[in-house]
């Protein structure tokens, strides 16, 4: 079963992809922030980490650049979720698997993440249509 | 004292007058207002325009409502630069820190975004939460002075955004440099705006509510006229020398002309002539001493095609450049932006005559009636101050003394000169004559003057022994 940390400052997205990501078999841990989700990251070693930008302590970008200069957690795809610094984004292509302007659809996002837990073979099981 | 203090410009029209030349650096302020009356709108719009001055913007939203959302509504307005959210100015949610730990864990990661972000503007949207969210107004009372402590030291300016109704006496009024009310209420059947500096500490705001609107560029404040313009921009120096009001027996009897930079009531019944009399005033406009034309009643080609009954040629006058023309239909008008209007047309275009047709475009769009003599005082003077001869039409059921005292008695006595107009009866024929009331610091001639436009071949005279469709009633 595949491993997702949701990181986003806004609650109402973080409860909202909890219940959601659950629902389709995911193991989804959340953190509101950059700093505390490297710290989960290094302890729950997700297949995949989808998070925001603007965050407090620690944006997106710097989370994404952290996870690439730690050798044992640069593997992991980073998506990108923004509504306003998608094209910024877009720029430092190498540090994300895949940049979402909010709001997207939803289902748009389980394709994306079905495709990235696919590639290291940890897709959910159930794997019905969106 | 108040020369050291350092003002942010907000360019958002006519918010800065109103607190007494802008926002203070390094001060903290509560806007408040209920939901949907504009402070999202005009915190975002004087955040984004400190961006490009070069501020960083740290914007903490502790509502339940998604930035997306926030992002998506204002989109549609001109100030809105996407590219600037995320560097200039950032947005974060702290709706679940102060949910589940509190104001003093608020107080913590607002310290350190702070330093972190190099803020120097703070926006807190959602303060009502920040006070339900504890049982002690002591708590909202350190947390306010604990953040505008810091963000002072810092010389961060503060914007604390609230829906709350804040009494005079709550532990944030008493703490906070200036408290902004925005007001959207229901007065008859319209919705207005208006906007009020309930505190200012330090330095002198425009007393009193001032109208403001939402337009797609944001939001427009409109100081009230007469707060602005409680005295004239400018001496008035009273000259006296004569404009000509284009009516050859009237000037004659007048000693040559209206004076000029004097304000002349044109007062009459519908269909006395007062429109005639504006356009044939503004017939002897020049593209070097142009006129304006500010109406509530015919647009403009209707205008020309009045005018064009009595042999005044608007459309040449336009196009000579010695005429502009303004209209605005009386509907829902902002009885301040048409003060602004007509005086920010009459100083780009160096207006030297100027018809204003009629008054009751002003009188209708003042919610509040009380105003309207302190309004048109404010007006006249500040016309009269820039160097403006203007004639205003004021309709009156009948030009008889008790008609013209139904209008407000202060209202005549604001004008320098009052021409009366009525239909009268000569030979047969009915015609638009013009009694002079008064013409300042003049003797006139008390006699009635027909209303004779030169050229004009109709000339506002009607020939009563020409058939009519209502055949000789009219006779009875």
């Amino acid at each position: 079963m595949a491993t997702i940390v949701v990181v986003d400052d806004e609650s109402l997205i973080t409860d909202f992809l909890s219940f959601f990501l659950k629902a389709e078999g995911y193991i989804v841990h959340v953190a509101r922030d950059g700093r505390s989700a490297l710290e989960l990251i290094r302890e729950v070693r997700p297949d995949v980490v989808v998070t925001d930008f603007m965050m407090p302590a620690m944006s997106g970008f710097e989370l994404a650049q952290a996870l690439r200069a730690t050798p044992q957690l640069a593997h992991i795809p980073v998506v990108l979720a923004s509504a306003a610094q998608g094209a910024t984004a877009k720029l430092r292509a190498e540090l994300f698997a895949a940049v979402l302007d909010k709001p997207y659809a939803p289902a748009r996002l389980l394709a994306l993440l079905r495709e990235l837990t696919q590639a290291s073979g940890t897709a959910p099981d159930d794997t019905h249509e969106p | 004292m108040n020369q050291t203090l350092t003002r942010l410009t907000s360019h958002v029209p006519g918010l800065d007058t109103i607190l007494g030349g802008g926002l203070i650096a390094g001060s903290s302020y509560i806007i408040q207002g209920r939901p949907g009356a504009g402070k999202t709108i005009l915190a975002n719009q004087i955040a984004f325009e400190q961006a490009r001055q070069g501020a960083k913007i740290l914007y903490i939203t502790l509502l339940a409502e998604s930035h997306d959302r926030l992002f998506q509504s204002l989109s549609t307005l001109d100030f809105y630069e996407a590219e600037r959210v995320g560097k200039d100015i950032t947005y974060l949610s702290l709706f679940r820190t102060l949910r589940l730990e509190g104001l003093s864990a608020l107080v913590d990661v607002l310290r350190a975004e702070l330093a972190r972000q190099g803020t120097s503007m703070l926006i807190l949207d959602g303060l009502l939460n920040a006070r339900e969210s504890t049982h002690s107004t002591l708590d909202v009372k350190n947390f306010v002075a604990e953040l505008q402590g810091h963000a002072a030291f810092s010389g961060c300016t503060v914007l604390f955004l609230t829906s709350a109704r804040i009494d005079d006496s709550s532990p944030e009024h008493t703490m906070v440099d200036g408290v902004l009310q925005l007001d959207e209420e229901l007065l008859g059947s319209r919705t207005v705006r208006r906007m009020r500096v309930a505190k200012s500490r330090g330095s002198a705001s425009l007393g009193g509510l001032h109208h403001y609107a939402i337009h797609d560029g944001g939001i427009v404040v409109y100081p009230r006229l007469e707060a602005l313009f409680a005295r004239p921009s400018k001496a008035d120096h009273a000259p006296d020398n004569r404009v000509l009001s284009g009516v050859h027996d009237l000037d004659a009897r007048i000693g040559g002309g209206l004076p000029a930079s004097s304000a002349t009531a044109v007062v009459g019944p519908g269909g006395s002539g007062k429109t005639s009399f504006g356009l044939n005033f503004l017939r002897l406009a020049t593209p070097e001493k142009p006129a304006l034309h500010f109406g509530f009643y015919e647009t403009p080609a209707r205008l020309a095609s009045k005018a064009r009954a009595l042999d005044v040629d608007l459309d040449a006058l336009v196009a000579s450049g010695a005429l502009s023309l303004i209209w605005n239909p009386l509907t829902e008008n902002i009885v301040d932006a048409l003060a602004y209007q007509l005086l920010d047309a009459v100083q780009a275009r160096r207006v030297d005559r100027l018809v204003i047709d009629g008054l009751a475009g002003f009188a209708r769009a003042t919610v509040d009636e009380h105003r309207l003599i302190e309004f048109l005082a404010a007006l006249t003077n500040q016309l009269r101050a820039i160097d403006v001869t203007t004639v205003c039409t004021w309709e009156t059921r009948e030009l008889s003394a008790p008609a013209l005292n139904a209008a407000p008695p202060e209202a005549l006595s604001l004008f320098d000169n009052v021409i009366g107009m009525q239909l009268d009866e000569a030979d047969g024929m009915i015609y638009q004559g013009m009694k002079v009331i008064k013409v300042r610091d003049s003797a006139f001639t008390p006699a009635v003057t027909k209303l004779i436009i030169p050229n004009s071949t109709a000339g506002g005279v009607v020939d009563l022994s020409l058939p009519t469709a209502s055949g000789d009633a009219n006779r009875s």
